[in-house]
């Protein structure tokens, strides 16, 4: 059975913890053994969060030891610099490139960093960086669908992802979740998935809105 | 697979239904907290489960039920053993009849806050069992491992996990429960055993507990809890591995080889394995301990190397390479087979050229936490601020003794107001300790409700006996929030299951504090007015600021107001988000191309707050014309 470690990190409230509860559900279904962990501090909301998932191990802890995720996603630009030190040499990085500015970088006395620095950062350091626009999101009846879903897609489009569990079980879990937003969810992780396939094996993916400099 | 995802928290919860646990308490506390959560999620006929004032008074509940002969389970954070511990090692000299099982979640690497403490330390202590579960579904297991240890010793058991076991999802095959033992609760009138008054009453007990300790590690060998792996032929080494380490030890040994190593795994650091670690020393050459946080299999052992004239290494903590701090994960193992000369592959070291913390070369945005948009806590924090202004002090003039909980968030930007957080309730009594060192500004404490009702009274009744000068600020917002939103005793009568609410405001008249005024945080002017009489009065003043969470009052739909930027007045001075911080404050640019604030509905409750800052009145607000909370 194939092994797969990944390490989710964002902002609390953009459905990370969810995430995980996703796969595992539907590593459940597929007779894939998961383990995963939510690390997310307090309860408040607007903080760091990170989600470690393990596919294929057995009865083993879910921590993630650095320098060993086969897969990392970011949800957040600033945000997903927090997984980098987990990648493998090699590995896939997926950023949904959305900004959530802190108050002090909004007040102008902390730093945010530069897109292009963080781009560059993930390209030296992953095998494949997967950049997701937010405003590639899929829109039905106006209103753009799920970020995570979005995500999650492009996720399961990644080769070590989908090696080591059919995405078509992830998205049934998906539509098991919300029946009654099948249509919009569907589309997201379609959409997602297309692009978590598709995007070039080394460098960046076509779904950004621009390479680095 | 026949088994469903769960937490470590939940596995415990489920197998203790299992064990036919018929009283479980507990006070909430990361990682814990999920437990006694999910099992006030089910229907439990012929059960007690509660939140607890605090975990004292929960661990006495639960060792009352079994005393008179029946399971109970009690559970609490690392911290909450702090508590409960006074009581807890009088029942263990008395022992116990039915299973009583402390459920004890750490935090190495701290993920919560709160020291990074190690609760083996307080079996030892008091010669209690403890269970080292390494997995969700031997939390499972282990727990009921626990009840039946306790009433086959007649010793109180502890189980213990750590964070990434508690909070860990992992495939767990859980049965269905068992009922509650049908019996007669016992009368037992002996207070040889129930009591402490009495010299030879409390000499003979200490014995009793030693015993029953020896008992316990006759029943967990029996039990094969602690197992063994010899090496096929002699030398090399032998790796003690404690508890969680369990879980990741496979992983590190897939990267060296396996043939001279022998294995004791680990699952009661106490009772420890003597036997079993006379057997390694006598097969192995040196011995590596992997255990999280202290050293404390690694002294046994070294007790067992001393009686045995073991003369090789032993490997740990004591004389390094490894760390008490943090957690044990594959990088720390390979770190200790590294001592051990054990050969690592090429490239296992995973030396990346770090440039921070993060490994990266870029930093992150930093990212403090702040309370959440709406919350009280917010009106409380500007009051207070502006109560020290207006007496004529600032903010680093003006001791503001913090306690546990989301109120301690005013020690971060943009409030900065407070200065320390030590346990429970201490904020009320180290502030007397600085009014009696002669400080000569004023002094405030403040806290939250279910703190205050956990470990705030006593202060206060000190307080108020002595005349201490100085001022409380209880914030009420109605749960236990920082935990994730559990009842307490000051929770609306709706939400108390069985119970009723307990009156918070007439308990504090009912100790008679000097000065007392009752406020809404949300009008700046009245909490301000109220604290700041507090800062002027003798005595002792109490200002109780009472609204309820936002995150449950939005929940239930419930809105305080609504508040709305008028774009085109707005002059981006930002003074709004400066003054409040209020994560639903953003710049954005509006229709006309120009940045401006803007409101985020989605996180936006309609205090106002940041509407009584604003210097252009861009920000109207309006309340809610009908108001429930």
């Amino acid at each position: 059975m194939k092994t797969c470690d990944m390490v989710l990190v964002g902002v609390g409230g953009q459905g990370i913890v969810t995430l995980g509860d996703l796969l595992a559900r539907a590593a459940c279904a597929a007779d894939v053994p998961i383990a995963f962990v939510p690390t997310k501090g307090m309860a408040q909301r607007g903080g760091f969060v990170k989600v470690e998932v393990r596919l294929g191990r057995a009865g083993g802890g879910a921590r993630i030891q650095e320098g060993r995720a086969d897969v990392i996603v970011g949800m957040e630009r600033s945000e997903v610099l927090k997984g980098v030190r987990f990648l493998r040499p090699g590995a896939h990085a997926v950023l949904y490139d959305h900004v959530w500015e802190p108050t002090g970088v909004m007040l102008g006395v902390d730093a945010y960093p530069a897109r292009d620095r963080v781009l560059a950062e993930l390209s030296d350091r992953a095998g494949r960086v997967v950049v997701l626009d937010p405003e590639r999101r899929p829109r039905l009846g106006g209103q753009p669908a799920a970020a995570n879903i979005f995500t999650l897609g492009a996720l399961s489009g990644c080769a070590p992802v989908r090696e080591a569990l059919d995405p078509r079980m992830i998205e049934s879990v998906v539509v098991q979740r919300w029946p009654k937003a099948t249509e919009t969810n569907l589309a997201a992780f379609h959409a997602g998935l297309q692009m978590g396939r598709e995007a070039p094996d080394h460098g960046f993916s076509q779904f950004a809105r621009k390479a680095p400099s | 697979m026949t088994g469903r995802i769960m937490t470590g928290n939940e596995a415990v919860a489920r197998g203790a239904l299992r064990a036919g646990v018929k009283v479980a308490t507990g006070y909430p506390g990361t990682p814990s907290t999920g437990c006694i959560a999910h099992l006030l999620t089910l229907d439990l006929p012929k059960r007690h489960v509660e939140w607890s004032t605090n975990e004292k008074v929960a661990f006495e509940i639960a060792s009352g039920a079994a005393w008179a002969g029946h399971r109970a389970l009690c559970t609490m954070k690392m911290s909450g053993v702090n508590v409960a511990y006074d009581a807890l090692i009088s029942i263990a000299y008395s022992g116990t009849n039915g299973g009583l099982v402390i459920y004890v979640a750490d935090d190495p690497g701290v993920s919560a806050g709160m020291p990074e403490q190690d609760s083996r330390g307080f079996a030892l202590m008091s010669y209690l069992p403890m269970l080292e579960p390494a997995t969700p579904a031997e939390a499972y297991e282990l727990v009921q491992r626990a009840f039946d240890v306790s009433e086959v010793t007649g010793a109180p058991v502890f189980l213990r996990t750590t964070t990434a076991i508690a909070l860990g999802h992992a495939e767990v095959d859980a049965e269905s429960p068992r009922a509650p033992a049908e019996i007669e609760p016992i009368l037992e009138k002996d207070i040889t055993r129930y009591t402490k008054a009495g010299s030879k009453i409390c000499k003979d007990q200490h014995q009793a507990s030693i015993d029953r300790l020896v008992r316990s590690g006759e029943y967990v060998q029996s039990m094969g809890l602690n197992r063994l792996t010899l090496a096929s032929s002699e030398g090399g080494t032998g790796i003690v591995c404690v508890g969680a380490v369990n879980a990741y030890l496979p992983e590190a040994l897939e990267r060296v080889s396996m043939d001279a190593i022998s294995l004791l795994e680990v699952r009661t650091t106490v009772p420890f394995p003597w036997d079993e670690t006379q057997r390694l020393l006598e097969h192995c050459e040196q011995i590596l301990v992997l255990e999280e946080l202290e050293a404390h299999a690694e002294r046994a052992v070294s007790v067992a190397a001393q009686q045995s004239g073991f003369s090789g290494a032993i490997i740990g903590k004591m004389n390094g390479p490894l760390s008490p701090i943090g957690e044990v994960g594959v990088t720390e193992i390979l770190a200790g087979l590294n001592a051990a000369g054990l050969v690592l592959p090429q490239g296992s070291s995973e030396s990346v050229s770090q440039s921070n913390a993060e490994g990266v070369a870029i930093l992150p945005a930093k990212r403090p936490i702040t309370v959440c948009a709406g919350c009280p806590h917010r009106g409380t924090y500007l009051a207070v601020d502006a109560a020290i202004q207006r007496a004529g002090f600032t903010k680093d003039d003006v001791m503001v003794t913090g306690d546990i909980g989301c109120t301690i968030l005013g020690m971060n930007p943009p409030f900065d107001l407070l200065w320390n957080e030590v346990s429970m309730g201490s904020s009320i009594s180290l502030a007397q300790g600085y009014v009696h060192a002669g400080v000569r500004t004023p002094v405030i404490a403040t806290m939250g409700d279910s703190t205050f009702f956990h470990g705030g009274i006593p202060g206060l009744v000190n307080a108020i006996q002595h005349q201490v000068p100085m001022t409380l600020v209880v914030m009420d917002n109605g749960w236990t929030c920082m935990t994730g939103m559990q009842v307490n005793p000051g929770t609306h009568d709706g939400f108390q299951g069985g119970g009723r609410r307990v009156d918070l405001e007439a308990v504090i008249r009912g100790l008679g504090p000097d000065h007392m005024h009752v406020v809404d945080p949300f009008d700046l002017e009245a909490t301000t007015d109220a604290v700041h009489l507090g800062l002027q009065s003798d005595g002792v003043t109490v200002v109780l600021a009472q609204r309820e969470c936002a995150i449950q009052s939005s929940r239930r739909k419930v809105r305080v107001g609504t508040t709305t930027i008028d774009a085109e007045a707005c002059i981006l001075c930002k003074r709004c988000l400066n003054v409040t911080g209020c994560p639903a404050l953003q710049i954005r640019e509006s229709e006309s191309g120009s940045p401006s604030m803007h409101i985020d509905f989605s996180q936006c409750t309609g205090c106002g707050l940041c509407a009584s800052f604003c210097p252009t009145g861009a920000i109207t607000h309006t309340v809610a014309s009908k108001e429930s909370s």
